[in-house]
């Protein structure tokens, strides 16, 4: 019962912030997600799988429960960390954003905060939900409440990209539910411990929406306006965050019935290899720092694409690099918005130039950023490791996967560094220093120091052996599943 | 034990926070100018136990649980090689660490600096101590991040001192010169396209053996296992990461563009240890494998023949380079690049020779290393004194700078293999492994040795003449340095501690085996051969009729083009076929399908009028179009 709890106060919090003060509200929402961190920690560590009923639904919808396993505490633990440090960081951002747009601090931050906690509780929801009805449920109330924040405080055209991403987030919920509704219709039940199979049409279904989710290749057209045109800290949710769990839905589904991924091996993991490299070839190519950013969003999401294919230590390796992406990603977003912050929304790359001059702590955050991108001293080289591992384990040795693979790291690493190079070194711009106010800065060295101590113990042991707890289970349904 | 090793790596990192996070704050202050002091007592920290661990541990492994449930976990080895090599690396770190409180004294990032040297010496021990390939990886990486971060530590570009390269030269399409920015994009670009086979190599280890102890996996086994192809295949990539960080062909540009970066740095890193990590661990690797035991095993005689030959070449490149190079750091760069060459080499010899080999190029990665540190602090106190990074200097010079001139003396004869000082016994031995091995691999390998070693000492003996004696004219600005020539001073000393283990045989491997070869007729008579070649070169140090031909050495016989413009120029070609792509696919969902959407329900739209003749005509049509439908079917 702790943990309904434990998930109770992020949305009691979300009710209850438009009614304070924006610093209350602000620190208020940053303990109500910190406290559901701890306890994913805790839950991470003690290896505990809680199942707890809310409600019971007619037959073909099944019963309601909260389902925290070591594939939830995993998720969650991203979510909660990123969200709270992000909250924090919404107060000098949203308060500079509010000035550009001529409106009022106190009356719109009530807006704002409401809607802010709203889409980082209902994904922390979604992540402990034991049955598909009620994920896409949380799905869409995320969805609207991103929408709504992208309509509302967005950059450039808002209102056109605001629907565009509504649209096609929308296809991709729908497709999803589609598939859903035709596991219900085979199964009698939606609650994940009662589906004995998902057919063919409908893991389709489900796999395509989750596609134009993630993104991959061709759907991801959505993403690079969605991201870049979002206010900041949005942007911060919805690349380290929302578009991961569209991983998420499909490790779900795979989890109950692998059948579909282990069919198509070859193809997935070829479109992600492609999705990879073209997405990261991309970035080097974007003048627009949030939109480089987004590109390379996709290119992470290669990864998870690619470790799908790899067995079980693949599924491991889905887990590790949805953690390492979110805290990196979180981290460069925040870096972006930091300089538009202090330099009246600065975003054109070829203007920057030397930036470490001005704004060193940012500077040193982003490199804790790119650490992550890239796998560096970070808990991304246990994503790497895995996925290398999950690779050797799949296809032997085989010469043109394995270098398919290191290609798309290595093509991470390069333009990580590449843009930190064109951002923050090389002859300084000419900007007035500044004085960066401390929430537009500390957040993100939390966020940093966090992805460094993970892969030391005791917290790698913590994380790994959860996510080896996975390993376990795939192995049953492996067996469990049926083959097409 | 077990705090005493963990506050080995923590203490120099710990030690750096208090400058890396108060320089932010702070920049500039006095308080904080004094803050290096406790950065360097972090690496005395690191040095003390080092030296305790190479006096007082016995050989083992020690374990501290990291992964137990993967058996991966955080295993330090104490042996031969790691307790030599600790102690090699604590020490120089140590003084580098001294030299560097006066050589960075008026820095303007003083927090970066601290932190990512001491970041590097921390990572750099965890490397020589690792025996598990993951905690290696660790360290590995931590090497490249803290070399990028050095090499562009003046990030500015504003200082044409701290560049590469005449400022403002062209060849061709190429910019024959590179700021800092660019040399730390360089070396990260290129350590990356190494280190990601070689992460994949340790994940293939691990999930073809389950183990990741260097000194447990049983590489035979693996080796059988896996048959010719995969063995070279996987020890390739295995190998990509020590080729990349030891920059050899044809990765070697960016270990010349890192001269970019602080004198501190290029000492440290860039020569007698970062660089040496790659031919450390491929000494370690053999050290463990046992190549010469291994002949029945298909795959491994190519590998280390592979490597027998890159070595050698990149060997006898970086020489070539070296003579043509009259810039004081890119010059010692390059002869670093020829000494990682060389121990390459001579520790692939060990699959014909026997571990002796192997030993034989670790003995040369020490002696380069304390001798090679020595130049470069030199050539950084030169830099200091003249504001130049070219060669110059003469008599005048050396009177004024006894100590620099005397030090450079004696680690350039250490060095470039002169009898009876330390590098000659140790190239005796090497002379002796690449005569032996003539039968069963031929002499290819034993004239690449002797050719590198002629170039080498007369390369050496050129800086030597170029900046105390027959060099440019300079301008002179000393300041009183004290620290500087105690560091080096003091660095330089310890090539005589290693000619004394090796003349009176107290080392327990390498025993009178050195001896033995140096005394032998023809490394005497190779002996002779280098002193001639550092004695001609110490009096005609540049032949200008040549210069053509030392133009085109100096450039690097051009391998820049490589880095900077066929591997950029492809990419670039690749990244603006796929934006077009992208912008198509980008057009058609969020233009061109919905200009046609609204299109159509325009069109639609515009039938609704409300008069009622055009609904007549549509209606009208549909019956035309009905009966043409039914008298086709009719016909």
């Amino acid at each position: 019962m702790m943990l309904l709890y434990v998930l109770l106060l992020p949305l009691v919090v979300t009710f209850l912030t438009p009614l304070m003060r924006p610093k209350l509200a602000t620190a208020v929402s940053a303990v109500a997600f910190l406290i559901p961190f701890a306890y994913t920690v805790y839950g991470l560590a003690s290896g505990l799988v809680v199942k707890i009923p809310v409600v019971d639904i007619v037959r073909p919808i099944g019963k309601f429960y909260i389902l925290g396993d070591q594939v939830s505490f995993s998720f969650a633990l991203a979510i909660c960390l990123v969200s709270a440090m992000v909250a924090l960081y919404s107060l000098p951002y949203m308060a500079h954003r509010f000035e550009e747009m001529g409106k009022e601090l106190e009356s719109e931050y009530r807006k704002y905060i409401f809607f802010y906690n709203l889409y980082a509780t209902s994904m922390l929801w979604l992540v402990f939900s034991g049955n598909f009805i009620m994920l896409y449920i949380f799905l869409e109330i995320s969805l609207l409440a991103s929408f709504l924040l992208i309509y509302m405080y967005g950059y450039g055209d808002r209102r056109k990209v605001a629907t565009l991403y509504f649209v096609w987030t929308h296809i991709a919920g729908m497709l999803a539910l589609i598939g859903f509704l035709m596991t219900a219709a085979a199964n009698g039940s939606l609650a994940f411990d009662a589906i004995a199979k998902i057919g063919f049409v409908a893991w389709l279904l489900i796999f395509l929406g989750m596609i134009i989710k993630l993104p991959g290749l061709g759907p991801h057209v959505w993403l690079p306006w969605a991201h870049a045109e979002a206010p900041t800290p949005v942007s911060a949710l919805l690349s380290p965050l929302t578009v991961g769990l569209g991983a998420y839905v499909i490790l779900r589904a795979y989890l109950i019935s692998p059948w579909f991924i282990k069919a198509y091996t070859m193809p997935i993991f070829v479109y992600g290899v492609i999705s990879s490299i073209y997405a990261g070839f991309m970035v080097f190519r974007q003048n627009d720092y949030k939109r480089l950013l987004a590109f390379s969003t996709i290119s992470q999401m290669g990864y998870c694409l690619i470790a799908f294919c790899l067995g079980t230590y693949g599924i491991m390796a889905v887990i590790i690099q949805y953690i390492s992406h979110a805290f990196g990603k979180a981290i460069l977003f925040m870096t972006a918005g930091g300089i538009i912050a202090n330099y009246h929304g600065l975003r054109d790359i070829t203007k920057m130039g030397g930036m470490h001059e001005y704004i060193p702590t940012i500077s040193n955050a982003a490199l804790l950023g790119f650490m992550n991108l890239g796998g560096i001293l970070t808990v991304g080289m246990f994503g790497e490791f895995f996925i290398l591992k999950g690779v050797v384990d799949t296809f032997g040795l085989d010469i043109s996967a394995i270098l398919a693979v290191v290609f798309v790291f290595i093509i991470s690493g390069l333009y990580s560094f590449y843009t930190y190079k064109r951002i923050y070194c090389g002859k300084p711009a000419g900007y007035e220093k500044v004085k960066v106010n401390r929430l537009l800065d500390t957040p993100l060295f939390i966020i940093g120091i966090v992805s460094i101590l993970l892969i030391f113990p005791p917290l790698a042991a913590i994380l790994l052996n959860a996510v080896k707890a996975v390993i376990a289970k795939v192995a049953i349904a492996t067996i469990g599943g049926v083959a097409p | 034990m077990n705090w005493e090793i963990v506050l080995l790596f923590v203490a120099p990192v710990i030690c750096s926070l208090p400058i890396a996070f108060y320089w932010v704050k702070e920049p500039g202050s006095d308080r904080a100018r004094k803050l290096p002091m406790l950065s360097v007592f972090g690496l005395f920290i690191s040095f003390v136990i080092a030296i305790h661990i190479l006096l007082m541990y016995p050989n083992g492994t020690y374990t501290i649980p990291w992964l137990p449930e993967y058996n991966i976990n955080f295993v330090f080895i104490f042996d031969y090689l790691s307790k030599y090599m600790g102690a090699l690396t604590a020490f120089i770190a140590f003084m580098i660490g001294l030299y560097g409180l006066e050589y960075m004294k008026h820095d303007y990032r003083l927090g970066w600096y601290w932190f990512f040297f001491n970041m590097f010496t921390a990572s750099m021990l965890l490397v020589v101590y690792s025996d598990n390939l993951l905690m290696l990886l660790i360290g590995w990486e931590g090497l490249g991040l803290a070399s990028w971060g050095l090499i562009g530590h003046w990030f500015r570009d504003d200082d044409h001192l701290s560049y590469v390269g005449i400022v403002g030269r062209k060849v061709g399409p190429l910019k024959m010169y590179w700021p800092p920015s660019y040399g730390g994009w360089r070396a990260i670009s290129t350590i990356r396209v190494g280190d990601m086979p070689m992460f994949f190599a340790v994940a293939a280890i691990y999930a073809l053996t389950g183990n990741l102890n260097i000194s447990q996996i049983h590489w035979g086994a693996l080796f059988t296992k896996i048959g010719l192809a995969g063995t070279v295949f996987l020890m390739l990539c295995l190998l990509m990461g020590p080729f990349t960080k030891s920059a050899q062909l044809p990765f070697s540009e960016w270990l010349m563009t890192a001269m970019t970066g602080p004198t501190t740095v290029s000492a440290l890193l860039h020569s007698a240890t970062m660089v040496a990590a790659g031919t450390y661990l491929f000494i370690r690797l053999s050290w463990y494998i046992h190549p010469w035991t291994l002949h029945a095993v298909p795959g491994v005689g190519v590998l280390y023949y592979i490597v027998l030959l890159l070595g050698l070449f990149s060997a006898l490149y970086g020489a070539s380079v070296a003579i043509g190079c009259l810039e004081r750091k890119v010059l010692l760069a390059a002869s670093t690049m020829s000494s990682l060459g060389l121990m390459f080499g001579c520790a692939a010899a060990s699959y014909w020779y026997g571990k002796l080999a192997v030993l034989i190029a670790f003995w040369y990665l020490m002696t380069h290393a304390f001798a090679k540190a020595t130049l470069f602090l030199v050539a950084g106190h030169l830099i200091h004194a003249t504001h130049d990074r070219f060669c110059c200097g003469d008599l005048n010079l050396a009177r004024k700078m006894k100590t620099a001139f005397i030090a450079t003396i004696i680690a350039t004869i250490a060095l470039g293999g002169l009898p009876p000082l330390t590098a000659y016994w140790v190239k005796a031995g090497m002379d002796t492994v690449m005569h032996h091995i003539v039968e069963m691999v031929g002499s290819l390998p034993l004239d690449l040795l002797l050719i590198t070693s002629l170039l080498y000492s007369a390369f050496l003996a050129k800086f030597l003449s170029l900046n105390f004696w027959k060099g440019d004219k300079y301008r002179l600005h000393l300041h009183g340095e004290k620290l500087m020539p105690l560091a080096y001073a003091c660095v330089v000393s310890m090539v005589f501690l290693l000619l004394y283990r090796i003349l009176t045989g107290t080392d327990p491997l390498v025993e009178t085996h050195l001896l033995e070869y140096g005394l032998d007729k023809d490394s005497l008579i190779v002996g002779l051969g280098v002193t001639g070649t550092y004695l001609f070169a110490l009096v005609v140090p540049r032949i200008r009729a040549l210069s053509p031909i030392g133009t085109f050495l100096g450039d690097r016989m051009y391998l820049p083009a490589l880095n900077d413009f066929i591997v950029p120029s492809i990419g670039w070609a690749i990244s603006k076929l796929i934006e077009y792509t992208h912008r198509a696919i980008d057009w058609f969902c969020h233009f061109g399908l919905p200009d046609f959407m609204l299109g159509i329900s325009r069109r639609i739209r515009a039938i609704q009028v409300g008069y009622m003749r055009v609904y007549m005509k549509i209606a009208l049509a549909f019956v035309m179009a009905a009966i043409v439908v039914s008298m086709l079917g009719w016909l």
